[in-house]
Formats: structure tokens, C-alpha cells, sequence
């Protein structure tokens, strides 16, 4: 080959390498102006839009309280928080009466499960994941991006005033009623992972309760939203099992009966 | 090596100006019809160049042109169509590496339509338009003095005296 064809070769090649850097740069670009969406509403605000959506929700639902249902959820939740090495939030979770298998995260760290979701659930572990997963969401401030894209900054300034409730109810039906994206969905896998193993939970609970939901060959998309945003659940389910713990980690049982907890429901 | 002279632009003849210059613009039509498996392009591009390259040999530089400069655009957009089908098909992730990838196809067709939009406009006008890389390569096939051209075979048909 001529010296000239072999510099015009490294020319076209050069020319590529610098398209696709520009085209990497681009896309990285895109993607952290997404998550810096998040930033424009403080946790102050958050947590005062978490206030508003929680009279919604208790109004709209029946809360299970002072029962072993309950005291088992708050066992649960205090092993996962006492894991979390440092949060913004202070969490609330609250356990509603529904055959809906959802657990669902609102802004300011406020966690709702449904009882449908303890009576799937074979093993208190499996309700750790599943809440371990939704505080991913909430420490990565999933919930607030997803308002953000799907809703206007004007929109949610005018719910912080005291505006219109219909805006509210918009604005809680986009948060409960649709998915997180994939990379959010991973990020609080990995998120829940980690988390559990630090909580003295095996990590491979999250993928068992994938497993029970595909076994059971329930509708993801109808009963549990928040998690599922992809049927291809075979992915998560590997990763859960190929989550690689520390030699010494030995996972701690929860101390209850959850045969009974189920009963009180 | 030796090459043939290249002929000027007024001597070539119009029919041969246009064929030339359908080498690209054929391109274009053939994309739109293959949309979304980049390959129907290539196979016209190659049926084109082998229906057209005896004519001439300005009209053999640029089918050869237009077909070579079609292959790496033709195999990254390929690429990125299989990684697609993989992520719909295996829940492999849409990460920013593919993202990036589409970017590049995205942007290399776009040159690729550009460059090719003016070496069609050159080629109506009888003029040579070398791409970098493919343009050499298709000259030297296009226009290097072959053995046979020097020492032409024994004509087939013959005069009957």
C-alpha cells in the first residue's frame, strides 16, 4: 500500500475515533443532565411533597397499625436503616391494607407496602429486599428525577404552594403509576444489594422474590410497577445470585414467625 | 506502476457522466428502501458496479468508489442494529456505550451522505472526487495500466478477408 493510501487510512480512522469519543462525550453529557434534574427540588421540598402525597394515600387506603404485621415491618425496616451508613432522610414506612403485590416510594423517604406483598413473600428476607430496593430508590433520588422528567418544575412549585389538588392527584398517579427507568431500576438493585449484605440479610433474597413473582406468573406491569419496569426479569435474578458477599458475611435470621405475621394480616 | 491518462470533462460523454454519478445517488434510494437492515445499499451498490464498470473507466472509479466507501458505514450500522436486537431480545443493558455507538453511526451516515452528495455533483461534471482512502484505492483498480491493456488478446471476431 502507498504511504499516501496507508495516512489517508489513519486519517478516516482517526476521524472515527474522534466521532465516537464525541458520541460518548454527548451521551455522558445527556445522561448526567438527567440526574442533576433531581437537584432542583431540596430535600426540604421533597419531604414537604412527601406530607402532601401522605394524607392522599392514607385517605385513600386503609394503614395496618399496632399489629404483628406492622411491629414485624418496623423490624424489618429498623435492621435495613441501621445498615444505611449515613441518609439525608428520616424514613417512614407504613404497611396498607391491598391485595396489590406493590411497594412503593414517595418523595421526602416515605415507603408504602402492601399487605399483598407480606403474604407473597415467603421469608421476612424477601420484604427486606424488596424495601432495600425501594431505599435505593429513594437515597438515589429516583423518585424526584422520575417527577421531574415526567412533570413540569412549575407543576410541582405550584403543589409546594398549596395549589390545585387536581395538580396533586396528577402528580401522585405519575409517581405511583409509573416505572422507573432500567438504569434507575439497577442502580437500586445494586443499591439493595449492598445494603442487605451490610444488614446481615443474604443478597441472593432479592433475586428469590423475582423468582416467587415469575413463578406466579403474575402481571408485572399491573401488580408491581415500581419494580418491574422490563419482564426480562432473568438478568436481576443473576445478579442477585452471583452477588459476591465478604468470606466472613453470615446472614442473621429475623426473629419472628412469619407464618403468624401473615395470619395477622 | 503505470497509469492511464484521466480523461478531462469535456471528454467524457454526458451518458457517461450520468452513470457515474448514479453510483451515489442510487445509494440514497437503496438506503431508504433497506431502512432499518442497512444492507440493501450494499447489495445494490455491487450489483450497480458490476452492470457498469466495462463502460468506462471514469464510470468504473466511481461505482468502485461509492461501493468501497459503503462498507465501513454499512458494517457500524449494522453493528449497532444487532446490539439493538440483542438488547430487545436478552435485556442487555442500553448503556451509554451503545448510546454512543448510535451516536457514531448517526454521524458517520451523515458525513458519508455529504461527501457523497458532492462526488455526485463533481461526478456530472466530469470530474474526478477522490474520498480519503477509498479514492486512491479506486483509481489505482480504476486506472492502473493492466498487462492485458498493454498486450491486448486475440480478438474473437474477426473480418471475413
Amino acid at each position: 500500500m502507498r504511504s499516501s493510501t496507508l495516512r489517508d487510512l489513519l486519517i478516516l480512522l482517526a476521524i472515527g475515533a474522534v466521532l465516537f469519543a464525541g458520541g460518548y462525550f454527548l451521551v455522558r453529557q445527556i445522561g448526567k443532565s438527567d440526574i442533576d434534574l433531581s437537584y432542583e427540588v431540596s430535600i426540604k421540598q421533597e419531604e414537604q411533597l412527601g406530607d402532601l402525597f401522605k394524607d392522599m394515600i392514607e385517605n385513600k387506603y386503609t394503614t395496618i397499625k399496632d399489629n404483628k404485621a406492622d411491629s414485624a415491618l418496623q423490624q424489618i425496616t429498623q435492621r435495613l436503616i441501621k445498615a444505611l451508613d449515613s441518609t439525608k432522610y428520616r424514613y417512614e414506612f407504613t404497611l396498607l391494607r391491598s391485595e396489590e403485590i406493590n411497594a412503593f416510594t414517595i418523595p421526602g423517604a416515605n415507603i408504602y407496602v402492601f399487605s399483598g406483598l407480606m403474604q407473597l413473600a415467603e421469608t421476612p428476607e424477601e420484604v427486606a429486599a424488596v424495601l432495600a430496593h425501594e431505599i435505593g430508590h429513594a437515597e438515589k433520588r429516583h423518585v424526584v428525577s422520575k417527577m421531574m422528567k415526567e412533570l413540569s418544575i412549575t407543576a410541582i412549585v405550584s403543589v409546594l404552594s398549596g395549589g390545585d389538588p387536581s395538580v396533586l392527584t396528577q402528580v401522585l398517579k405519575e409517581i405511583i403509576g409509573t416505572s422507573f427507568d432500567r438504569k434507575q431500576e439497577e442502580e437500586a438493585d445494586v443499591f439493595a444489594l449492598e445494603l442487605l449484605e451490610k444488614a446481615g440479610i443474604a443478597p441472593k433474597s432479592l433475586g428469590r422474590f423475582f423468582e416467587r413473582l415469575n413463578e406466579k406468573d403474575l402481571d408485572y406491569n399491573k401488580n408491581l410497577e415500581i419494580l418491574m419496569t422490563h419482564p426480562h426479569n432473568d438478568k436481576r435474578i443473576e445478579q442477585s445470585r452471583r452477588y459476591k458477599t465478604k468470606n466472613d458475611f453470615k446472614p442473621v435470621p429475623f426473629d419472628m414467625d412469619w407464618k403468624k405475621v401473615q395470619e395477622s394480616l | 506502476m503505470e497509469f492511464h491518462p484521466l480523461p478531462q470533462p469535456d471528454e467524457i460523454a454526458e451518458r457517461e457522466k450520468e452513470d457515474a454519478m448514479g453510483a451515489y445517488l442510487m445509494m440514497f434510494a437503496a438506503v431508504a428502501v433497506g431502512l432499518p437492515l442497512p444492507i440493501i445499499n450494499l447489495i445494490a451498490a455491487i450489483v450497480y458496479y458490476y452492470v457498469n464498470r466495462k463502460k468506462s473507466r471514469f464510470i468504473h472509479f466511481h461505482c468502485l468508489q461509492s461501493l468501497l466507501s459503503q462498507i465501513p458505514t454499512t458494517l457500524i450500522n449494522w453493528v449497532v442494529v444487532i446490539w439493538a436486537v440483542r438488547i430487545f431480545l436478552t435485556d442487555l443493558t442500553l448503556n451509554e456505550t451503545f448510546w454512543a455507538a448510535v451516536v457514531f453511526a448517526g454521524a458517520s451516515t451523515f458525513l458519508y451522505f455529504i461527501v457523497s452528495i458532492i462526488a455526485a455533483y463533481k461526478a456530472r461534471q466530469g470530474k474526478m472526487y477522490y474520498f480519503l482512502f477509498f479514492g486512491k484505492i479506486a483509481y489505482e483498480v480504476a486506472y492502473r495500466v493492466k498487462p492485458e491493456d498493454e498486450n491486448p488478446s486475440e480478438p474473437i471476431n474477426k473480418p471475413p478477408f
